[in-house]
């Protein structure tokens, strides 16, 4: 049977909305461009402005330390829930499954418009909160680093893809390996740490390159919304600085250069713990 | 060191609230250093009841006990049994010699003295080249080998195998028989072997229990089994060959073992047309209407050829038509 | 496991629970989430700050379209995945890879650019243009995940009996796997409800824009007017969950093993 017609419309659809973007966006990045007259090819300008830029690279650390902080807590969640999840069917593990995906229903901007009340300083339900419990307001929308906190717990929750990954790879686990260890007298902490997690060691890891990316870009929508990018450009990250070069100022030309850049730096992320893995996997195979 | 297994029923729910008697009120002992073969067709419950007695399956009525302690509500992990399962159920994750030592890992052996148990073992079963392996890099035989050195370790006080050959190719099945009778034998434990293969259970067994919809249908000797089946459903599943039953005559069944029956060209006995004939071997499987015999390839009949179909008095046995069981 | 499921339950309950406060009161003093009285009119108060009409109507046509052909295009490509060998294969998961890892930032530009150029940009539809390509390669690998657990012997005897990759696909492979295909077309419609960041750089006109996109401007209201902000989300939020209750139980049935 031949397969190509079947891949043909996906291949063709990837090729004109991610592909191909993805090339002009690589010749837009050499030159000056802002949209209504033709592009003009500055040659290495881009780049020199590109590497002058502090705002720009400020952003990116600001993108990095979200993501540094939050895909391990994302990912803490979703793989807890997937384990937690994963046992035998019923009403309440029904019930558990949806509720750890509910949070990724809610539109983004919706979810975004819920932490503009919750963290409102005047208004909001968790300074209050905290107010109640005795500890001490690190003024969410207000400090700079309170306004990176607020980002944090905004990006938190909405864990829904990963979970449902993590939820399979977990179940894709033959019961009767969970069976032999409960035989030889293991305490469950042992079957997690020698067998659940090391089996889904590199799903877990495919999710953790993937998340970093998700953290990444969706941060874009609570800070243009909730932060605005600061106070003082405590939040301004790497996509909304890239968004406000593009279409607050139109800097076409240039904003291609920061999208460009910000790829390359996603892709030397993800290569990292790819790397890492195939030495944890190589080191683990010589182990008894 | 035995196992009994006393009134043990379980009642599972099948999906559309449909349930299944997996187990029918099971008794059954293995003693002391013996090795229990239970066969079955899938289905029967033999399965679960070794997942009863493993302590991997809760009971719903009945008890279970490993050298008269009852362990009816004790963990798998305290039972101290040890348990082959289908297919090996190895760690793709971990080399040859972890997953042998998982289990002294799991109760908190020292690494050094777990290595050293580890390689005494595979020298016992002949698979130290293996240890460095992954199990992925494992014939089907090589995988057994080592789930079966993974049960040896702990000298458990029973060691149970859920069809531990299914995927083992023939002529290594035959030796690996041989090598599991003689794992048992050193251990000295009893050994409670499940398998749907009715050739495995009559070579291998110290005594077959044949089991069918839940239930116990004999325990014995396998000789004993082959030679007075206590049911219709035995005769017709234990032994090389299903025994032909014909029809009722006076509410009793009359059975007897193809490789009883003679096929003769002329003579007294049942006439037939011969309606197939299958060459296995030095013999062939010849069927005369209903009645299936086992004759020399040198007798063998041509098909629609008509012949008469005998057998000796001595080799009937008779069954009641209404319940099944031996007269 | 009950603790859990509060903690992600915790923050639909607190939206709706602000969703019923009375607007413009003084800052309360401590905490104090319960209505009272409960305030019902913040919904009705809602069109006031945003056409809500139209950007529903928008946002409902959006779904319409894009949900389709997103199950047409990922459950092909999926069976395609799972069926095909070699360079093929490798295509198609190389291309679902790395469009997982491309930040959608990456693409902004190009996309305005080009889409504005063939005259696509600033429709109510131009987004669902990325129904084309899928809209996510996680639904390709959902579908994939689905019919590999068709024996293969199947799918082949269906070639042999001369059906072409189309109708293998249509009429053997798919009603197969509707579980998966429910669970896509409920997770897209999810994805094109809550579009935000696409129309916001693709759709300038804002009487083109789908409903989520719709609720960026309430975000510079008054902090004393949450209430009807709240009320507005949850106004978006509340089809969402209720496409959501009722594809769960097929979206989490096609992940576990048969």
């Amino acid at each position: 049977m031949r397969r190509w017609p079947l891949a043909a419309p996906y291949l063709a659809g990837s090729a004109l909305l991610v592909l191909v973007p993805l090339g002009l966006a690589a010749a837009l990045a050499f030159t000056d461009y802002f949209g209504f007259r033709a592009p003009e090819f500055t040659g290495a300008d881009n780049l020199t402005r590109l590497a002058a830029d502090g705002t720009f690279w400020d952003a990116v650390g600001i993108s990095a330390f979200v993501a540094a902080v939050v895909v391990p807590l994302r990912l803490l969640l979703a793989v807890g829930a997937a384990l937690l999840l994963a046992r035998r069917r019923g009403a309440r593990t029904a019930v558990g499954r949806a509720a750890a995906y509910l949070p990724s229903v809610i539109p983004d901007a919706a979810w975004a418009l819920l932490w503009l009340w919750i963290l409102n300083p005047l208004y909001g339900p968790l300074p209050a909160l905290l107010g109640v419990l005795g500890v001490p307001d690190p003024g969410f929308l207000t400090t700079p680093w309170g306004a990176r906190l607020g980002l944090v717990l905004v990006m938190t929750f909405q864990v829904g893809e990963a979970f449902v990954v993590a939820l399979a790879a977990r179940l894709a686990i033959p019961a009767r390996l969970h069976e032999a260890i409960e035989v030889e007298g293991g305490s469950p902490w042992f079957a997690m740490t020698r067998v659940t997690l090391p089996l889904m060691a590199p799903i877990v890891l495919v999710l953790a390159v993937r998340d970093m990316v998700v953290v990444v870009q969706n941060a874009f929508v609570p800070t243009l919304l909730v932060t605005d990018g600061g106070p003082a450009n405590a939040t301004l990250t790497a996509p909304l600085l890239i968004y406000r070069r593009a279409f607050e100022y139109g800097e076409l030309g240039y904003a291609s250069t920061l999208s460009v850049t910000l790829l390359v730096l996603t892709g030397i992320a993800a290569a990292l713990p790819l790397w890492l893995a195939a030495r944890l996997a190589a080191h683990q195979r010589a182990r008894t | 060191m035995s196992v009994v297994v006393e009134g043990a029923r379980k009642e599972f729910r099948a999906r559309r609230g449909a349930r299944v008697m997996a187990l029918d009120g099971v008794d059954l002992e293995a003693k002391p250093g013996e090795l229990l073969v239970i066969v079955g067709p899938s289905g029967s419950g033999k399965s679960t009841l070794l997942r009863v007695i493993a302590g991997l399956e809760p009971l719903d009525a009945g008890r279970v006990l490993i050298d008269d302690r009852d362990v009816t509500g004790v963990p798998a992990g305290r039972r101290d049994v040890a348990l082959v399962f289908q297919e090996a159920a190895l760690f793709p994750h971990l080399g040859v010699a972890a997953n042998i030592g998982i289990g002294e890992r799991a109760r908190g052996t020292r690494r050094r003295d777990v290595e050293s148990r580890v390689r005494e073992v595979a020298r016992v079963l002949d698979i130290e080249p293996l240890l460095t392996r992954m199990p992925t890099e494992l014939s089907g035989g090589e995988r057994q080998r080592v789930a079966l050195a993974r049960a040896m370790i702990r000298s458990p006080r029973v060691c149970l195998l859920d069809e531990p050959l299914a995927s083992v190719d023939t002529e290594l099945r035959l030796r690996m028989r041989g090598e599991i009778r003689a794992v048992q034998r050193s251990l000295g434990v009893p050994m409670v072997h499940v398998t749907h293969d009715q050739v495995e259970a009559m070579a291998m067994g110290d005594r077959v229990a044949v089991m069918a919809q839940g239930r116990v249908l004999q325990c014995d000797i396998p000789a004993e089994v082959y030679a007075r089946p206590a049911t219709t459903a035995v005769a017709r599943t234990f032994g090389p060959l299903p025994m032909n039953l014909l029809p009722a005559v006076d509410g009793v069944v009359t059975g007897v073992r193809p490789e009883r029956v003679r096929v003769n060209r002329s003579g007294a006995g049942r006439a037939g047309t011969v309606a197939a004939v299958e060459p296995a071997g030095e013999e062939c499987l010849v069927r005369v209407d209903d009645v299936l015999a086992r004759v020399p390839m040198a007798d063998a009949p041509h098909p629609g050829e008509q012949v008469v179909v005998t057998w000796r008095p001595e080799d009937e046995h008779h069954f009641d038509a209404e319940t099944g069981a031996r007269r | 496991m009950i603790v859990l499921s509060a903690v992600f339950l915790a923050p639909l309950a607190v939206m709706v629970l602000g969703s019923l406060q009375r607007p413009l009161q003084p800052p309360p003093n401590g905490l104090d989430l319960w209505p009272d009285p409960v305030e019902w009119t913040n919904f009705a108060t809602v069109p006031r700050f945003m056409p809500l009409g139209r950007l529903l109507l928008n946002s409902l046509l959006l779904v319409v379209v894009a949900v389709p052909v997103t199950v047409v295009v990922t459950s092909m490509a999926g069976l395609a995945i799972v069926t095909a060998r070699g360079v093929l294969r490798r295509w198609l998961l190389g291309v679902s890879v790395l469009m997982l890892l491309v930040p959608a930032a990456a693409l902004w530009v190009p996309r305005v650019v080009l889409l504005r150029g063939a005259g696509l940009a600033d429709t109510p539809f131009t987004v669902a243009l990325l129904a084309l390509a899928g809209t996510t390669p996680f639904y390709v690998l959902l579908f994939a995940l689905a019919y590999s657990r068709i024996p293969s012997a199947l799918l082949e005897a269906a070639t042999l009996e001369g059906l072409s990759p189309f109708a293998v696909w249509r009429r053997i492979a798919l009603p197969l796997v509707r579980p998966a295909a429910v669970a896509v077309a409920a997770l897209s419609g999810l994805y094109y409800w809550s579009t935000f960041m696409d129309p916001l750089t693709l759709v300038s006109s804002p009487g083109n824009w789908p409903v989520a996109l719709g609720l960026r401007n309430l975000s510079e209201m008054e902090a004393a007017l949450y209430p009807i902000y709240l009320a507005a989300a949850v106004l978006v939020t509340a089809p969402a969950l209720l496409a959501f209750g009722i594809a769960q139980r097929s979206f989490f049935s096609s992940v576990e093993r048969s």
